[in-house]
């Protein structure tokens, strides 16, 4: 078995948009012998867009006309149609001001963007999706050991850190290379929190000010010294803390940071690709990548080479955000896709008792009401000790118990677990409730609390169901 | 394995090992300890992104505990090693026997007594039957081969691919006839595979068919059985498809491996290449219950298509 899915990458950051299509290549390296085990085989990136800045009607809002008339130029260019697409996402990242009317910029895209699109990503998934479109969670796998990706954009810094391919954390600050811009020789934006970092440390500048070279890198290497910061290189301060978006936190203490990779529109410029003319992109972005790349502190890190530097988000989004269910699993055709499902997930302590299991979702439904009514839901949990044909049983027994309210509604029963049992449970679910009830119950996915999913239309003659899980919950 | 046997192997490989200084007959164990002393000092390891403690052998009263137990994807003996967390890591991927460290030129004590447990556990899988018990208890009637013996079983593969007339008679008072899906189980080279997985196996099958509204024969069990018999049973109660779970050959990773081998409309003589067959079904493979759920799928899909084995495209 060999199948290639299409998919696209579209991400509508603070500065720039740009989109990707990509082949994922599946395969089921399980033999014929075997029950069957189809995984992702091979990502590969087949069409680049030209990087456009992203298109706006003010500050805060985004012209989605204008993102229309880009995706659509760039589908021509690349000879793609929407049907040509099995997968893919669509991301707004970066300033959340901007994210405003990111519905709207999402319904212009729907036709052109197809079934399968993700709404605005939080921090947290856009730090995952450039770490590992910087190929940062591989690195670490490669070299068995801690890679920590810094994606700097215009308005954030996006960090994530991988130990040996395992994601150990996530942070965001407001770090970025258009947080200062420069026109004609003088400042035309500020950001306040940088203006408050620099008056910090008694630099003062506003709008209006010359563009001083000298004071600016000092503004600029003090930014750099906050990255530090945010990895532990050094103690972190309260200002620090201020620093985070949406009052998120950074990442853990543990484990200790080794190597490190840079991604984004700044990180060119810290991997030494010098520009004479500091104020070329009419900010300081080329100031703080010089910044970075001088700063004492960073410079202890082993550097590796990012696989990609301003496109890493988008290929993120294009060819690392989906992945593939278990291939052992029971769904309903007819009930696909779904998009935006927020996950009921049951914890690893609620788990140890049949009791505690039913407790934890009857405890957790209300939090799913919008206006009275239960919305679609999936209940999510480990399962790793429930794998034994008399253990399903009683798991089926209290999901069908716990989720009454879910299952007398008109939404299906959506199963995700970790482990591999998610075709018996769902055998066990149809045959307990006379086979009444639309049932999907998938394995293979990891979710955690407060996470969404979608869930595609099936591939591999299908076996698998394509899901791409939008909120990775760290700091967000 | 008992301590008498433990015993004896550690006094036979002692004598290999001609360990001359070693303190007498009367301590033997603790000699083996001895000779083995770096055993002892790795120390548990934590594999922080696994969060394993990795088995460091203890050696209580002289004597290595249920050596058994141990799961070789956790136990690291390389003395001094480069990069021991990274290794391990590795190791846990697989249950190879990596990183067991050595004596000079030869393994050390306790990957060796590892290594003979897994091959005795191999041939009691073999050589051992299922227990009866155990198998009434799963609502199974047992009938039997044409071979009268384990001997007779191992020596004449020819016989276990045939039922006897006791056995043929059995079959067809109990059971019902013209079944959409007949599955039994027989114990083929793993008695121990039997024994693991029917429990979770058999009725995973069952119930995923019954929740398709397929028709289910009456199982039972067959003693001293190889796959093709399931042409016989196939003819003779006019089954659509046939199903048997049966052990696979052990081998010194796991003893308790089930196979399926299911075909459409079998009949004696027909061509291997006609059955579907799933392997490596067992609780560090394909885990019984999963595995089961897939099998009635793919009985589902084999009764749609009409066609099993090579022609049958998944």
């Amino acid at each position: 078995m060999h199948e290639v899915i299409s998919s696209v990458g579209i991400d509508i950051g603070t500065s720039t948009t740009q989109l990707v299509f990509s082949r994922l290549t599946i395969e089921n390296p399980a033999g014929s012998y075997r029950i069957p085990k189809i995984t992702i085989v091979e990502k590969q990136v087949i069409y680049r867009s030209k990087i456009y800045f992203t298109p706006l009607i003010s500050a805060t809002e985004i012209d989605a006309e204008g993102v229309k008339r880009i995706v659509r130029s760039e589908y021509a260019a690349a000879g793609m149609k929407p049907g040509d697409l099995q997968t893919g996402a669509v991301i707004i990242t970066g300033d959340t001001a901007r994210k405003k009317n990111a519905n709207e910029v999402l319904s212009a895209l729907s036709d052109l963007a197809g079934d399968f699109v993700v709404a605005t990503a939080g921090p947290s998934l856009e730090s995952v999706l450039a770490a590992r479109g910087a190929g940062t969670d591989k690195l670490s796998l490669d070299n068995k050991t801690v890679i920590a990706n810094i994606d700097i954009g215009g308005g954030t810094s996006n960090i994530a850190v991988y130990q040996r391919g395992d994601l150990r954390g996530t942070s965001c600050l407001d770090i970025g290379g258009r947080l200062i811009k420069v026109e004609n020789g003088s400042l035309t934006y500020v950001f306040p929190k940088i203006q408050a970092l620099a008056a910090e440390h008694g630099i003062r500048i506003s709008v209006g000010d010359r563009a001083d070279r000298g004071i600016l890198y000092k503004v600029a290497e003090l930014m750099a010294a906050e990255l530090a910061a945010s990895l532990h290189l050094c103690p972190i301060t309260e200002s620090h803390k201020k620093l985070y978006t949406n009052d998120g936190t950074p990442i853990p203490e543990e484990p200790k940071i080794i190597g490190i990779t840079y991604s984004g529109g700044v990180a060119d410029c810290v991997y030494g690709s010098d520009i004479q003319d500091p104020f070329r992109y009419g900010d300081i972005g080329v100031l703080l990548g010089q910044a970075i790349r001088e700063n004492k502190l960073l410079s202890s890190l082993t550097l590796y080479k990012a696989a990609e530097t301003i496109r890493a988000t988008v290929v993120g989004a294009g060819a690392h955000a989906t992945d593939i269910s278990g291939s052992t699993i029971c769904y309903d055709r007819s009930l696909l896709p779904i998009k935006n499902i927020p996950v009921l997930k049951i914890p690893a302590e609620d788990e140890k008792t049949l009791e505690s299991f039913k407790d934890s979702i009857l405890r957790q439904l209300p939090i799913f009401y919008t206006e009275g009514q239960l919305e679609q839901i999936a209940i999510a949990f480990d399962g790793h000790e429930r794998s034994s044909f008399k253990a399903v049983q009683e798991l089926a027994d209290a999901i069908i118990e716990g989720a009454k309210e879910v299952i007398e509604s008109r939404y299906p029963l959506i199963i995700v677990v970790e482990h591999d049992i998610a075709k018996v449970l769902g055998n066990a679910l149809n045959f307990k409730m006379g086979n009444k009830k639309p049932v999907i119950c998938i394995d293979g996915i990891p979710t955690a609390s407060g996470d969404y999913i979608d869930i595609g239309e099936p591939v591999a003659g299908g076996q698998v169901l394509p899901v791409v899980n939008k909120t990775l919950v760290f700091n967000t | 394995m008992g301590e008498k046997d433990l015993r004896s192997i550690i006094e036979q490989v002692l004598s290999e090992m001609s360990v001359s200084a070693a303190p007498g007959a009367q301590n033997v164990a603790a000699a083996a300890a001895a000779a083995a002393p770096a055993v002892n000092a790795g120390g548990g390891l934590k594999i922080a992104s696994k969060n394993l403690e990795l088995d460091a052998p203890v050696i209580e009263n002289g004597e290595f505990g249920d050596i058994t137990q141990i799961d070789i994807r956790t136990q690291y003996l390389v003395e001094n090693p480069e990069n021991k967390e990274a290794y391990a890591d590795l190791k846990y991927k697989a249950p190879c026997r990596l990183a067991i460290g050595k004596a000079g030129a030869r393994y050390r004590t306790l990957p060796q007594l590892e290594f003979r447990a897994a091959h005795s556990a191999a041939q009691d899988a073999v050589f051992n039957d299922v227990d009866e018990e155990f198998v009434k208890n799963q609502g199974l009637f047992i009938v039997q081969t044409q071979c009268d013996s384990k001997d007779t079983y191992l020596t004449r593969p020819d016989l276990g691919r045939k039922l006897s007339e006791e056995a043929r008679e059995t079959i067809l008072k109990n059971c019902k006839k013209n079944p959409t899906v007949q599955i039994y189980v027989a114990d083929g080279l793993s008695s121990a595979a039997v024994a693991a997985n029917i429990g979770d196996l058999l009725p995973a099958i069952t119930q995923g068919l019954q929740s398709y509204g397929i028709d289910v024969g009456t199982p039972f069990f067959v003693k001293y059985g190889r796959v093709a018999v399931e042409d016989e049973i196939s003819e003779l109660l006019n089954a659509t498809v046939v199903c048997t779970l049966i052990g696979e050959r052990p081998g010194l990773i796991t003893a308790t491996s089930m196979s399926a081998y299911i075909a459409y409309k079998a009949t004696v003589g027909m061509p291997e290449a006609r059955r579907t067959v799933f392997s490596n079904i067992h609780s560090a493979g394909t885990v019984p219950a999963e595995a089961g759920a897939h099998i009635a799928e793919i009985i589902k899909i084999m009764l749609e298509k009409k066609v099993s084995g090579t022609d049958l495209k998944l």
